[in-house]
């Protein structure tokens, strides 16, 4: 098990490498689904709006 | 011959619950060949007789390098087609598959830099390859600024335009950069005239890798593409009948 962290004495290198490109995956699916909330809370207050000027 | 289906395309209802109903079949199978990729990337692969396990960093590199130019390719032909036929959705695809591209292409240059270091002995070089990827993420870069610069939505989106199809010429630098040029960055592993240049063991995790991380910009993008056409679309009724399913949900 330590020889699988150690990475043949790359691990400096391999693991953050990895642990970039996890965090900034984690982050796209987040700010996409933030993304999408807010498109939706501004579109429904468009749409109140909308219906209070008629 | 039955054109509707070409016309629904460009509609942004339909293209919005497409996005929405299409999502699952996305995601799970992102999840699952992304795992079973990392596994056999970092377990089962075994390591390089030149690179030992520094080689492992191809796993998330090369996808993510890939992501970065198969997504420019993409906004820029949406961009296109948005500007030739004035396809409102497809303006909103290009917009909505900006900000990916540039992330992962900060991913391809960081995790680069992190396999440059113990490889050549430097995180970074002026080669080719590596300026035109620094290059890359400039255009989405720009490409990003002058659409939040501009207020209005159809100039933004037109002038956005011609910068992506201008920047396109970049792509193809980037790709055949290591053939053109006595280049520091290695010679493609997968795509080498019909034969990769690994084992099977090191090429299956690869390609498992590619295909997850296009799973994942799926994903990425059918959120991003709902959101963008949401943004666009003002007082219309399907507006509301999508937003009363949504609170429901």
């Amino acid at each position: 098990m330590n020889d699988f962290f150690a990475m043949g004495g790359y691990a400096g290198f391999v693991w953050p490498a990895y642990g970039i490109t996890f965090a900034v995956v984690i982050l796209n699916i987040w700010l996409a689904l933030r993304a999408l909330r807010v498109a939706k809370l501004e579109a429904r207050r468009r749409l109140a709006v909308n219906e209070d000027s008629r | 011959m039955n054109w509707t289906w070409f016309h629904r395309l460009g509609s942004p209802p339909h293209i919005y619950r497409l996005a929405g109903g299409l999502l699952p079949w996305f995601a799970w199978p992102a999840t699952l060949v992304i795992s079973a990729g990392l596994y056999a990337g970092l377990v089962l692969a075994p390591p390089d007789y030149q690179q030992g396990d520094g080689f492992r960093i191809i796993y998330v590199h090369a996808p993510s390098a890939w992501l970065s130019l198969m997504i420019y390719t993409l906004m820029a032909s949406a961009a296109a087609i948005g500007l030739i036929w004035r396809i409102k959705v497809a303006h909103a695809a290009a917009a909505a598959a900006a900000p990916i591209g540039a992330w992962f292409t900060a991913v391809a240059l960081i995790t680069g830099m992190l396999w440059g270091k113990p490889m050549w002995g430097t995180y970074w070089e002026w080669d080719p390859r590596l300026t035109a990827e620094l290059l890359l993420l400039f255009l989405y870069l720009g490409y990003m600024g002058l659409r939040s610069a501009i207020e209005d939505l159809q100039r933004a989106d037109r002038s956005s335009a011609v910068l992506a199809i201008v920047g396109v010429v970049n792509v193809p630098i980037i790709r055949y950069s290591v053939e053109w040029w006595n280049s520091l960055h290695q010679a493609p592993s997968v795509m080498k005239l019909g034969r990769a240049s690994m084992p099977a063991s090191m090429l299956t995790p690869l390609l498992m890798m590619l295909l997850g991380f296009t799973l994942l910009f799926g994903v990425l993008m059918l959120l991003r593409l709902r959101a963008e056409i949401l943004r666009r679309e003002r007082s219309a009724s399907w507006l509301r009948d999508v937003l009363a399913q949504s609170i429901r949900q």
